[in-house]
């Protein structure tokens, strides 16, 4: 999707200096490529095709090839996203436990209504995962950054009344 | 050397080769649809599959090394069955309800083909699970669109676009079932940096990437050719062969024969070469000959009852001049990226920019239909009457660099056999003419030492002054992106920031101009650090003592002050030079195009002979040749100084020789060098009949405000061309000649290769080829030409070549032959210069030079430098370009290019209209910011009649070679107060 109004470069001032940093961890600067698309996601939330040319000219790859990496992880938004992002772990495990219900519900308590769509208000994106790697504590869910374990249908009201 | 058992038959492959290269050596077929030659094996489709003994799966052919005593079987019931397995799957995506029916239709692709041939039946696509795949489509595209519910995924495109084009603008993005091609990051090819190259349409097995053209005019389906032949592309030096291929006598498409064979493109071509043919069957094709009204026949003579005087050469068209500054269209929206049906109306009607640069109905009106008879009747009676009165010196011809070498031959024979002037050039005065002098002194030799194939396998170090290969000979730039990537060092010396500069190791982005400051200080350098190479110049060249002196002022910290480099650069790309241990020496136009093209070259061929970076595999001179026959033109004759093969019209011995072939008096042939095509067109000099075969120096000549009207002044002009340029609106006769595809001949390309191109098409109308027109009016002028086809032209060529001795027709089918080729059993030559130079004792010489600067310099009230150039899409004076429909959509209007700084301070924005104004004209242009130009340059190509760079440049003379200086012109820039309509 691209970018709405001009285009101003992500990598200028101090994110550029923070990508120079990033690039002395790696032995080229392709290999810097999934941080380099961090920088940008928490910049602006998002990953315009603007973006995706713009990292590409940076780091030296083309645009194509930064597009295939982004499109290849969920991690990565092609589009703008509430200002929570809820990852549900959805495979065989959690939803045994009752996954679906739990996604059912956060749909439901966000007001997001479909998956992949911000809510009314802007607060929620939420999405299907697949695992999270805590099958042990189903259902597991990711709030941005945070990881939450058994998460029940009861709890998700409580839940999201932490993400204001 | 491992022996095999392929189906048990006995196969000794190559170290190192897969099941398939040696299957495939032994023509032993197996099908193929991720591989592809050249490209990196993924080994991803697995339809090569097949049973190896001893290996419980089988394996992929294409990505398995044989091992000694293997024993395969290609046909075996498990990879059959793992091929038809294969093929289901992929067919589970892709629409092929047409070859249900056990495969009655015609299969479309070479997918498809192997569909039929393995006997799988597929489903209906109602019947699918899956949806059929998507992906980016170049909607709005002129030359290069998808149908990406035909893709199959084997990413051969995305490997031919990164490998073989070095420009990356497709990828797979997407995962699972939602895998897909993408086209840069949003779809937009221009963005991508895409050249429109098609090396994607060429090995897309599907025809889910296909040409538009075609389809438009032959329909959805596979156009089936009636013929297919091969031909020269009629563009730049580097002669890619090409295959066109022909549908009721009009080519359909281009394609390019496959790299087995040892041609110079190895299967690449440019988009020139792939898109640029429709020109041939534009509507404004000359198909009768014309004469100007006026001339009438009385008492079996022609005499002139027209106007005299300025409206003697009248007609209702504006001069270039008034064309300069008039207004005209802004650069409009490209029509990449939008469907065509999508764009408001008014886009629509300026999306067909067919009729902006084409021949206006009212330039005819002048002129009157004439048969061949009448007008090969007037040229013959007025040369031979202005030959009469006025003697040798007045007869003068304007030879083609795009025309074969059996007619540049066939014309410099009738003007030096029968006119006894050597007033013979071609466009080469405003090209090359600089290297050649200066090659010559120094060795005596006028063409490139070694070959396009070595630079890209052999060179370590790679050298570029002042030429922009990319965008002027693209399929040897993308040979020198490609050897970049495999490791050679890239410097380039460039006030422009081209994509070579941008992509080198070493940029040296000088002053315009100021080229034999950094390449003295370069060799200073590599004298001071001691990286000579002794044994070269002492054993191989003479004279080093006056350079050795004449280079030692020039320190890397005193040529930084003229050029503008840091001496750090200097000193880094001077070492990286000398040290190679191979380095190719590459220039272009950027060198010679100046007051000082000369200087400049013998400033670089001293560092070429000082380092000795000359005569080995690796260690290439070249000089890389603009037009398609430049070479060959030169190497004809087409210059003042010298008969062909470059025997010196001086020498009496020469001349008696081409007499007695030519069957003429050699009293009558002159022994002095002629004018050059930069004396002949001014004020002052003695030619009164010029003969031009197809160039247009109304637009390529400097300063053509003059040129022009000295052309208006001339009393008789002969114009053999295809279209009324410019240049034919001005003359007395006009003579419809074929293009490329309509007739056969020789090419010399810019590695000496002389290549054969067929005869495609018939020419429209009556038009001829032109050697058929010369033979004819030879005849008629009186000297003997018993040629009835080019074959019988290049026997007499190979009798007064030397180095031509051995080219036949029969030879030069395939790959062609580099000269010099002495004798029928020599095989070419590939490099010259190994252990001798062709002077009298062997040796090159050493020329001290000095640098000078440019000419026009800079000023309060011309603060600009302007450089003149080619872009990618055009090509020359644009006759051929403007009037190829994909070519002119990329860029239907003049533009220049302006550093965006300077752009903003002038209050200039990208499309809007700026005047340029030089010490002798102005033309008003549409401005387009970029950075590849420096602060205070601009760029402006000059292809483009309605704003014509040369209007503005400056006719000086550079004295050895009369070479223009094209290159420097201080201007002015300024908003443009005309208005600019839509
Ligand atoms: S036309 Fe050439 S540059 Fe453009 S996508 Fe195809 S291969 Fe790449
Ligand atoms: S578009 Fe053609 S070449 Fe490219 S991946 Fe698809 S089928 Fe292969
Ligand atoms: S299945 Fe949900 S975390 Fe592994
Ligand atoms: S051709 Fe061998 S795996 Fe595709």
């Amino acid at each position: 999707m691209k970018a709405t109004g001009a285009y101003e470069p992500i990598f200028a001032g101090e994110r550029r200096k923070r990508l120079d940093d990033v690039f002395t961890c790696y032995p080229t600067k392709r290999a810097a490529l999934l941080p380099a698309l961090w920088i940008v996601q928490q910049t602006h939330g998002w990953i315009s095709d603007e973006a995706m040319t713009e990292v590409g000219q940076v780091l030296g790859v083309t645009a194509a090839y930064v597009k295939g990496v982004v499109t290849f992880y969920t991690m990565y938004h092609q589009h703008p996203v509430g200002r929570h992002f809820i990852q549900v772990c959805t495979t065989t495990p959690c939803n045994l436990c009752g996954a679906e219900g739990v996604v059912e519900a956060i749909l439901e308590h966000t007001g997001c209504g479909d998956l992949g769509a911000t809510s009314a208000d802007g607060r929620f994106t939420v999405i299907e995962v697949e695992c999270l790697g805590a099958c042990g504590f189903p259902t597991a869910v990711m709030v941005d950054d945070d990881f939450i374990e058994g998460v029940t249908v009861d709890g998700v009201p409580e839940l999201l009344g932490r993400y204001p | 050397m491992p022996a095999l058992l392929i189906n048990g038959q006995r196969v000794d492959a190559a170290d190192g080769a897969t099941i398939l290269d040696a299957a495939r050596a032994a023509e032993i077929d197996l099908p193929t649809l991720c591989w592809y030659p050249k490209l990196p094996t993924v080994g991803n489709c697995r339809i090569c599959v097949v049973s190896v003994e001893g290996e419980d799966k089988l394996l992929p052919a294409c990505a398995a090394t044989v091992a000694e005593g293997m024993r395969v079987e290609t046909e075996s019931a498990a990879a059959l069955d793992a091929r038809r397995g294969v093929l289901q799957m992929l067919l589970e995506r892709y629409p092929a309800d047409h070859l249900i029916n056990g495969g009655r239709a015609e299969p479309r692709n070479e997918f498809e083909e192997y569909v039929v041939r393995y006997g799988v039946t597929p489903r209906a696509v109602a019947a699918h699970e899956l949806s059929l795949r998507q992906g980016d489509e170049r909607p709005g595209d002129p030359m290069i669109s998808h149908d990406m519910s035909l893709c199959i995924l084997c990413t051969r495109c995305v490997r031919a676009c990164e490998d073989i084009q070095v420009v990356g603008v497709l990828d797979v993005a997407y995962r699972g079932e939602g895998a897909q091609i993408v086209v840069g990051a949003d779809g937009d090819p221009d963005k991508a940096a895409c050249t429109w190259c098609g090396e994607c349409v060429r090995v897309c097995p599907t025809g889910a990437i296909f040409e538009v053209m075609p389809r438009e005019r032959f329909g959805e389906s596979r156009v089936a050719a009636d013929r297919v032949v091969r031909s020269i592309c009629p563009y730049c030096g580097v002669g890619c062969q090409i295959d066109l291929h022909v549908k009721d006598n009009e080519i359909a498409r281009v394609t390019s024969p496959t790299f087995e064979e040892t041609t110079p493109n190895d299967g690449s071509t440019c988009v020139k070469g792939r898109f640029g043919y429709d020109f041939t069957q534009h509507r404004d094709r000359l198909t009768k000959p014309l004469i100007r009204k006026g001339w009438v026949r009385r008492g079996g003579r022609w005499i002139w009852e027209g106007a005299t005087g300025a409206a003697r050469r009248g007609g209702p068209w504006q001069s270039m001049t008034e064309e300069g500054r008039g207004d005209k269209p802004a650069a409009p929206p490209r029509a990449i990226g939008k469907r065509i049906r999508d764009l408001s109306l008014l886009e629509r009607i300026t999306a067909d920019v067919r009729d902006r640069a084409t021949t206006p109905e009212t330039w005819y009106q002048p002129f009157r239909e004439a048969t061949w008879d009448e007008a090969l009747e007037l040229v013959t009676q007025e040369l031979t009457r202005i030959h009469a009165d006025h003697g040798p010196d007045a007869m003068a011809v304007f030879q083609s660099a795009k025309c074969s070498n059996e007619e540049n031959y066939l014309l410099q024979r009738l003007f030096r056999g029968a006119f006894g002037t050597n007033n013979v050039d071609h466009c080469t005065r405003l090209c090359h003419s600089t290297s050649v002098s200066a090659m010559q002194d120094a060795l005596n030799t006028a063409a490139a030492s070694g070959s396009m194939r070595e630079v890209e396998e052999a060179c370590d170090v790679i050298f570029i002054a002042g030429a922009n290969t990319t965008e002027t000979h693209p399929v040897f730039g993308v040979s020198l992106k490609r050897a970049h990537e495999r490791g050679a060092f890239l410097i380039v010396a460039d006030p422009r920031r081209t994509e070579l500069a941008a992509r080198a190791d070493v940029h040296l982005q000088m002053q315009p101009g100021t080229d034999v400051a950094l390449l003295n200080a370069m060799l200073q350098h590599i004298l001071a650090e001691g990286l000579e190479n002794w044994s070269f110049i002492e054993t191989r060249t003479h004279d080093f003592d006056t350079v050795r002196k004449a280079v030692q002022p020039y320190t890397p910290e005193r040529a930084a002050a003229i050029t503008g480099i840091p001496a750090e650069l200097i000193r880094a790309a001077a070492e990286r030079y000398a040290r190679g241990p191979n380095t190719t020496t590459i220039w272009a136009m950027g060198l010679t195009q100046h007051l000082t093209g000369h200087d400049m070259v013998t400033s670089l061929l001293n560092l070429i002979l000082a380092t000795g970076m000359i005569g080995r595999w690796g260690a290439a001179m070249m000089p890389v040749r603009g037009q398609n026959n430049v070479q060959g033109s030169s190497d004809m004759g087409a210059i003042p100084f010298a008969f062909p093969d470059y025997q010196a019209v001086a020498d009496p011995a020469n001349r008696d020789k081409f007499a007695r072939v030519w069957g003429v008096d050699p009293k009558t042939m002159s022994l002095v060098p002629g004018l050059t095509v930069t004396e002949m067109a001014r004020e002052g000099s003695p030619v009164k009949a010029l003969y031009i075969m197809g160039e247009n120096p109304i637009i390529s000549d400097p300063d053509i405000a003059h040129a022009e009207a000295w052309f208006r002044t001339i009393e008789f002009l002969v114009v053999q061309d295809m279209f009324l340029t410019e240049t034919a609106r001005y003359g007395d006769v006009i003579l419809p000649a074929a293009s490329f595809a309509e007739k056969t001949g020789t090419f010399v390309n810019t590695e000496r290769r002389i290549q054969l191109s067929e005869q495609a098409i018939d020419p429209p109308g009556q038009a001829r080829a032109d050697w058929e027109i010369l033979v004819d009016l030879s005849n008629r002028i009186g000297i003997k030409s018993p040629f009835s086809s080019p074959a019988d032209v290049m026997e007499e060529i190979r009798e007064v070549a030397p180095a031509w001795a051995g080219v036949t027709y029969a030879r030069l089918r395939g790959g062609g032959l580099q000269y010099p080729v002495p004798h029928d059993d020599h095989p070419g030559t590939a490099f010259l210069f190994a252990d001798r130079f062709p002077t009298a004792d062997g040796r090159a010489l050493f020329h001290a030079v000095e640098y000078a600067d440019p000419g026009e310099l800079p000023d309060d009230e011309y603060p600009f430098v302007m450089n003149t150039g080619r872009m990618l899409y055009h090509w020359h004076t644009g006759t051929m370009t403007r009037r190829s429909r994909g070519l002119d959509a990329r860029e239907p209007v003049a533009t220049v290019e302006v550093h965006p700084d300077d752009a903003a301070e002038l209050g200039l924005a990208d499309g809007d209209m700026a005047k340029i104004t030089s010490r002798r004209n102005s033309i008003v242009i549409s401005v387009r910011m970029s950075d590849r130009v420096a602060r205070r340059q601009i760029f402006v190509p000059f292809h483009f009649r309605e704003a014509a760079a040369n209007l503005l440049t400056n006719p000086v003379l550079e004295p050895h070679a009369k070479m223009a200086a094209l290159k420097v012109t201080a201007v002015r820039l300024e908003p443009a107060t005309v208005p600019a309509t839509a």
